[in-house]
């Protein structure tokens, strides 16, 4: 059974209406991305599935303990780190909270800052300190809010290994998040929102729907005069420079013949690859679409 | 309890490290120790002229001096008492001063702070986290009062006329220190957390709880221009009413406080 379920999931503000009809689960030890831009109903679903606000209809499913990180870390400042965690320790009933605040500074490595203050530490700590948090009672399921956003490039590296230790120890984990090339690394679904769900599924099987499949073959010399070539079977080629980019059903299946007639037209092939959209061009293509 | 008792000890941890937020408190303490001493026995030592000569102090103090714990005083001595513990209803101001400043805070500074959320999502109850707010404020403004009135009672022993200060050790005084201080600390802590779950603004929060000062304060004109003497009776009867208010403000406070809003609509 999946750890969470969220079943039309309906949320509305007034007339406003902010989260549509999303239905979708969380495998144990799957990472889920969350996208859409501003305003998309991401925070407000998190919120739902968390249990803080009620859908207005719809229901979520939970099996399983529930660690939440909000948008912004949230911790007290005057308080040092040690006693931020140990107060959320004992609020969640853990049976020794001394125990688990130890282990989390030491999984966290935050141990040599235990006695600093939270307004003391940099951004990148506190969120290292408020993850430590939203994981001190070993949740099964493990919702993220823009987890490294404003984070420096190193800070959020940890951040994001983190995040793939979670899926190491069979956690799901969902994020809700505007970085694409982060969902690109670690994601393994991505859910693309703008109050209702307008795609759902694996990174590759969406840039293979909204752009189909591709050949990128990097020869020497000018690649103009294959293109034409290679057009003749093909039909969908595109060159640039010295790359050509062969639209195919299938790589595996279409790579042999590629390289067999271009190495006959006696192209110095440099290397073969299948050509892989940024998310960035997914994500916008999606949203395109959903506009017209 | 145990989650009570966990962010109770966060509420006093947290006010450790941010003392500033006594200064009201301590303002409203120092005033209420400073004023009847000033009265009582700053002004005739330094005049020369003793309270018991004037005129406007006879019929209280033949009043006063028919209670049992003044029957033994100089005249002299029981105008100090009267002062005294009619100055007492003031101090009952220190927990209450204490009390607004830092409930006031109590969720409008979470939310502000941007720690009310994380909070939300653990298991605590909406009782349990009202609970610890408002004993987080209404212990330290305890503690505060209780000194001020230690300061008080050993004040009096040193500068007053022999024996005043056992006046300020009867039940009727104990009552409005460590009764009546409380439970108007504890109402105006549930109209401050009251409001601080529906405004933006702390001082917003702090004003709406101001509004308990206006009795008290009625009570110690009444007490100054003679029109009311507080007996053990009266204060008990008050602190009644007092219990019964603080009962109703609670359920308030946890009706007024809607999690979904607080965190929807303060974004």
């Amino acid at each position: 059974m999946a750890p969470l379920a969220a079943s039309h999931l309906t949320r509305r503000f007034d007339s406003r209406v902010a989260v549509d009809d999303v239905s979708f689960e969380l495998a144990p030890g799957e990472i889920f991305a969350l996208l859409g831009p501003n305003g998309a109903g991401k925070t407000t679903t998190l919120r739902m599935l968390a249990g803080l606000i009620r859908p207005s209809s719809g229901s979520v499913r939970v099996d399983g303990r529930i660690g939440f990180l909000t948008e912004a870390p949230g911790l007290w400042d005057r308080l040092t780190v040690e006693r931020n965690l140990l107060v959320y320790a004992r609020l969640h009933g853990l049976s020794d909270p001394a125990r688990a605040v130890d282990e989390a500074l030491e999984l966290f490595d935050i141990g040599d800052r235990k006695r600093d203050r939270a307004a003391q530490l940099s951004k990148g700590l506190k969120q290292r300190v408020a993850l430590a948090r939203s994981l001190i009672h070993r949740p099964d399921i493990v919702l993220l809010d823009e987890p490294t956003s404003g984070l420096d490039p190193e800070s959020a590296r940890d951040v994001r290994e983190l995040i793939l230790r979670l899926r190491g120890e069979r956690r799901a984990v969902l994020i809700s998040t505007h970085n694409l090339d982060e969902v690109q690394r670690m994601a393994d679904r991505v859910a693309v929102l703008r109050a209702r769900l307008i795609a759902l599924d694996t990174p590759a099987a969406l840039r293979s729907r909204l752009f189909g499949s591709r050949l990128l073959v990097t020869v020497h010399g000018d690649a103009e005069r294959f293109a034409a070539l290679l057009a003749r079977d093909r039909g969908d080629v595109r060159h640039n420079g010295r790359s050509l980019s062969v639209g195919v059903d299938n790589v595996e299946a279409a790579a042999p013949g590629v390289i067999r007639t271009l190495v006959q037209a006696g192209a110095d092939i440099v290397s073969v690859v299948p050509e892989e959209a940024p998310l960035e061009d997914v994500y916008l293509r999606l949203l395109e679409q959903e506009e017209r | 309890m145990k989650r009570v008792a966990a962010l109770l000890a966060k509420e006093l941890a947290d006010l450790r490290g941010n003392p500033a937020v006594f200064v009201p408190a301590l303002i409203t303490g120092f005033f209420s120790i400073v004023m009847p001493f000033m009265i009582a026995v700053a002004v005739p030592f330094f005049t020369g002229e003793r309270l018991s000569d004037s005129s406007d102090f006879t019929i209280a103090a033949e009043m006063y001096q028919r209670e049992p714990a003044a029957r033994h005083l100089e005249p002299e001595g029981a105008i100090q008492a009267m002062i005294f513990q009619q100055f007492l209803i003031l101090l009952v101001l220190t927990p209450v001063a204490a009390a607004m400043s830092v409930a006031a805070y109590a969720v409008v500074g979470e939310k502000q702070a941007r720690t009310l959320e994380p909070l939300l999502a653990t298991p605590i109850t909406t009782f349990e986290l009202l609970l610890a707010k408002i004993l987080g404020a209404l212990i330290p403004g305890m503690i505060l009062a209780t000194g001020c009135f230690t300061i008080y009672v050993l004040g009096a022993a040193v500068l007053a006329e022999s024996g005043v200060y056992q006046t300020l050790l009867v039940p009727r005084a104990l009552m409005i220190m460590f009764l009546l201080g409380p439970l108007a600390a504890l109402a105006a802590l549930e109209m401050a957390v009251c409001v601080s779950s529906r405004v933006n603004d702390a001082r917003s929060a702090q004003q709406i709880g101001a509004l308990i000062i206006l009795p008290i304060s009625g009570l110690l004109v009444a007490e100054f221009t003679n029109n009311l003497l507080l007996t053990s009776r009266l204060i008990g009867l008050i602190c009644v009413a007092l219990a019964m208010l603080d009962m109703v403000l609670m359920s308030i406070a946890i009706r007024l406080f809607d999690r979904e809003s607080i965190l929807t609509r303060w974004t």
